[in-house]
């Protein structure tokens, strides 16, 4: 392993990327109240959390590590989030749910 | 600052704060398990630890740090790194403009601060419980503050553990699946109308459709499809049910 990276460009680069995380989270809320949007936008907005995490939680599931989709149930990623889902629907207790998500995912990783 | 002690409507931002801590306080595992993998990958891709510790203070996104890890160590011009950071945190576009009208009467310091440390986490929490009327109106910053602090602790603690401890956190084990299953919990409850759950579908088809493009625009596109999607159904259902107000 080469040595790692470190020095003043570094410091250049955290700078930016900080700039990066700044500047999208804040956009709209600069804006403030000087906007106004439509009804029909503002609808959409709500459902801007469902969307997103559906677009992150997928193929995080089925594309687990490698370049395949993996859409079987051999894929210890979907057992996990059966496993958690399940126990969401009888409970609504949040640490219950992912201790279930990470017992199926671990056994199915051992076992399958 | 005033003492503020005797005033009601400080009690009332303290109070809100807590909640906003308390709501937040199950989801932390998810948080801390995905912050510790992540700082085990900055030093492992190869950063100088003091170097990776900067890195999750100020920058505080570990999509974009993950992203932007490759380009820095093989030594690419500044622009594209920060091309990157900005790609890969696009979907943070849409929330903020999610957030906004909840915003909009505070200060541009007070909204700066509240939009810097939202992260995937904090927002789909504040959403919910927005949207559910389960947060005090008066003190919705307040709230959004407890849960963004709690959040914002949880990772820098997890992610400068793993940091330090790279070579001592066992990777193997797919800790890191924590965060995506706290996730699936955030958004479970809200999978209850037929809007929401289309919108999840096309969402997560269009991500895995677009899968292979750089960035994480897979992401954003599918964000965006499943958003137009459920925001159409919406509409739909409006139109079919005339007893909705509105004009």
């Amino acid at each position: 392993m080469s040595d790692p990276v470190a020095g003043l460009g570094l410091a250049f680069v955290i700078v930016g990327l900080a700039l990066s995380t700044l500047l999208t989270r804040t956009s709209f809320l600069v804006v403030g109240s000087r906007l106004r949007l439509s009804h029909r936008a503002e609808v959409a907005l709500r459902y801007a959390p469902v969307c997103t995490l559906s677009a992150i939680i997928v193929p995080d599931v089925l594309f687990h590590g490698g370049a395949a989709l993996d859409l079987s149930l051999f894929n210890p990623r979907l057992i996990g989030v059966i496993g958690a889902a399940l126990w969401l629907c009888a409970s609504r207790n949040i640490v219950g749910c992912l201790a279930s998500g990470m017992a199926a995912y671990s056994l199915a990783r051992l076992y399958l | 600052m005033n003492e503020g002690s005797q005033d009601p409507s400080a009690a009332g931002r303290r109070a809100a704060f807590q909640l906003g801590r308390r709501a937040i306080l199950p989801f932390l595992p998810g948080a801390f398990a995905w912050g510790m993998i992540s700082g085990v990958a900055m030093v492992k891709g190869g950063l100088a630890v003091p170097w990776a510790v900067a890195m999750s203070l100020l920058v505080y996104a570990g999509s974009a740090q993950l992203a932007a890890l490759p380009l820095i160590v093989a030594g690419a011009p500044l622009w594209v790194i920060v091309a990157t950071g900005l790609i890969t945190n696009l979907r943070f576009v849409i929330y903020s403009a999610a957030l906004r009208p909840y915003f909009a009467t505070h200060s541009l310091r007070r909204r700066m601060a509240l939009g810097y440390f939202m992260t995937d986490f904090t927002f789909v929490r504040f959403m919910r419980s927005a949207q559910e009327g389960t947060m005090p109106a008066d003190h919705r910053d307040s709230w959004f503050a407890g849960v963004c602090s709690s959040n914002w602790i949880t990772w820098q603690v997890s992610a400068i553990t793993g940091i330090i401890g790279a070579s001592y956190v066992p990777t193997e084990w797919g800790l890191e699946f924590t965060g995506t299953l706290a996730l699936v919990a955030l958004v479970g409850p809200s999978l209850n109308a037929r809007p929401a759950l289309l919108g999840a579908v096309i969402a997560a088809v269009v991500a895995l459709l677009a899968h292979a493009l750089p960035f994480k625009l897979g992401l954003f596109c599918g964000a965006l499809a499943g958003i137009v999607a459920a925001t159409l159904t919406d509409f739909m259902q409006a139109r079919d049910a005339p007893a909705m107000e509105d004009a």
